[in-house]
């Protein structure tokens, strides 16, 4: 995984890099925006940490513009401001996620680690939460070697929960996901598929990483995600 | 003690005095005319005549001059002031809604507008340097944020439990200073009249639960959302209506013993509760620590930081209070219906 790093305060951009290599991401660094144009076209990153208020310009702007010109790897932005509408403005340019300083690098490495779990051109075919893997090629899903024998439901809901694994997916979502327009969806269906989903994961020495949060929704989290 | 002056007062006096001056005048005029005196009223037999003229030439016109007149003296004053009893009922209105408000000068007459321009001015300058402190407070608050981030990252490069401590430090640090940002701009947004815009509170818990929902199940507590069927739409900032909450939940958090559950409920109608295993807080209790403002050093045990007052600067900006059940051991927000 490359990971390119924007920051003008290179002490900051330094420590960043180097708590990230320590959790097995490699690093660059660029200390301006042109300095990251340049990267860019030297490497292809699996994703940005993005500065806003740059000596060369504003990051946002910058990234409207990657994401006019041509393609730009997900990207997380890493701001001092956080105000109350700075966060909508970050999404809003096409940020994928958004936090604010001061960070700690496990927080980061584990939104990292949730950008590069979603579909896109360069995600991966293997999902994996902690020792859960998830094949979206062979729709099969492993802890270690033993293989979890899941229906189709069953592996639809487990795939869309371990790629937003660490945040809550509404039941809607869930719903919509997994069920036609054309199909009857009774009232405990997602709560029944959630059911035999968290009873094959208990049975695989998974327990306790998939959550009810009633009322909202249900969520995947291994340690550290 | 002085009496305060009354302009209502005053033209009685002013009025009593032009018309027994001008009853005396007329009286005089009308003795010099018929060569009357004093003796001739004495003996005059024709005394009935006398005070008959007297009545037609004096009283009855002064009578029927000062009556209108004070009439229409009285209406116009009270006329006057209609305006500035309209403006001060707009003042008194607009209690919690200080930043940006200006009195309303176009229906004010003429002599009164030096007046209320003076005021206007007044608060313009007081607007302007509340804003001052607001800008400063956020850009010392921007500032710090970056040698935190140092600091932390420094700190993470530590594997021992001294520096997990001083991280746990440096977060409580961070805290601070994302309250005092947002204080900063609750205040800031008020003064630049951002237009309200509906909020349904049910969606805006429920993005908020979501947000929270993983750093609370990692820390050990559950949480769930309650949506009653009749949650209100309210009108406000939708941001700041979820940073209300947040700061609830975050205090619910901190009050929660592990394994405990944290419950958000939203309506009946508009209002928000957010309820804990924890002790629960009095009515007093809740009042002293929404009371507090930008000061650290007060500092409480519940570590609720500057959270209630912020929430409290928020509900009154959108109208609405903040409540305490203390038998249901929580905390509401009941916003103005609207």
């Amino acid at each position: 995984m490359r990971i390119l790093v924007v920051e003008d305060n290179d002490r900051l951009a330094r420590l960043v890099a180097d708590g990230l290599q320590r959790r097995g991401y490699s690093c660059d660094i660029a200390l301006r925006l042109d300095e990251a144009d340049e990267a860019m076209r030297g490497a292809i990153y699996d994703a940005i940490v993005l500065d806003l208020g740059l000596p060369d310009g504003d990051g946002v702007a910058w990234l409207v513009a990657r994401r006019k010109s041509r393609e730009a790897p997900p990207a997380i932005i890493l701001t001092a401001r956080g105000g109350l509408e700075d966060r909508v403005t970050g999404l809003d340019a096409g940020a994928d996620d958004y936090v604010v300083k001061p960070v700690e690098i496990d927080e980061l490495a584990a939104r990292l680690r949730a950008l590069l779990r979603r579909p896109g051109p360069r995600s991966q075919t293997v999902i994996e939460v902690g020792r859960l893997r998830f094949d979206t090629a062979s729709r099969t899903a492993r802890v270690g070697e033993a293989e979890i024998d899941l229906s189709r439901r069953e592996a639809d809901l487990l795939e869309l929960l371990m790629r937003r694994a660490g945040t809550v997916v509404h039941r809607e979502v869930i719903e919509n996901a997994l069920y036609n327009f054309s199909e009857p969806v009774t009232p405990n269906a997602v709560e029944a598929a959630v059911s035999r989903l968290r009873r094959k994961l208990e049975d695989a020495g998974m327990g306790g990483k998939l959550h009810t949060i009633r009322g909202v929704g249900y969520m995947l989290k291994d340690n550290g995600e | 003690m002085t009496r305060r002056s009354s302009i209502s007062r005053r033209l009685m006096r002013g009025l009593t005095i032009v018309g027994l001056a001008g009853a005396v005048l007329l009286f005089a005029a009308a003795f010099f005319f018929y060569h009357f005196s004093i003796i001739d009223l004495r003996t005059c037999v024709d005394y009935r005549l006398a005070i008959r003229e007297t009545l037609e030439h004096v009283v009855l016109p002064v009578a029927i001059l000062m009556g209108p007149v004070a009439f229409v003296v009285f209406r116009v004053i009270k006329q006057a002031f209609v305006p500035l009893e309209a403006a001060a009922r707009e003042i008194e209105a607009v209690h919690g809604h200080e930043h940006g408000f200006r009195i309303d000068t176009s229906r004010m007459p003429t002599e009164a507008v030096a007046f209320t321009d003076a005021v206007n001015d007044l608060l313009a300058r007081l607007d302007e340097a509340a804003l001052r402190q607001e800008a400063f407070a956020a850009d010392v608050a921007h500032e710090l944020r970056t040698p935190l981030a140092l600091l932390s990252l420094e700190l993470d490069r530590f594997d021992h439990a001294d520096a997990a401590r001083l991280k746990d430090d440096v977060m409580a640090m961070r805290r601070l200073i994302d309250q005092l940002m947002l204080l900063a701009q609750i205040d800031a947004s008020a003064a630049a009249h951002i237009a309200l815009e509906p909020v349904p509170l049910a969606a805006v818990a429920k993005d908020v639960v979501s947000l929270m929902a993983p750093a609370i199940i990692t820390a050990g507590r559950t949480i769930d959302l309650d949506t009653d069927k009749d949650a209100a739409v309210v009108r406000g900032r939708r941001e700041a209506i979820a940073a209300a909450l947040r700061n609830l939940i975050e205090n619910a958090a901190r009050a929660t013993p592990a394994g405990g559950a944290i419950h958000v409920q939203v309506g009946p109608g508009a209002m928000m509760t957010v309820s804990d295993e924890g002790p629960g807080l009095s009515p007093n209790r809740l009042r002293d620590l929404a009371r507090r403002h930008s000061r650290a050093d007060h500092a409480s045990k519940e570590g609720a930081g500057l959270g209630l007052a912020i929430v409290d600067r928020i509900m009154a900006a959108h109208g609405g209070r903040l409540l305490t059940d203390p038998d249901r051991r929580g905390i509401s927000l009941r916003f103005a219906d609207s």
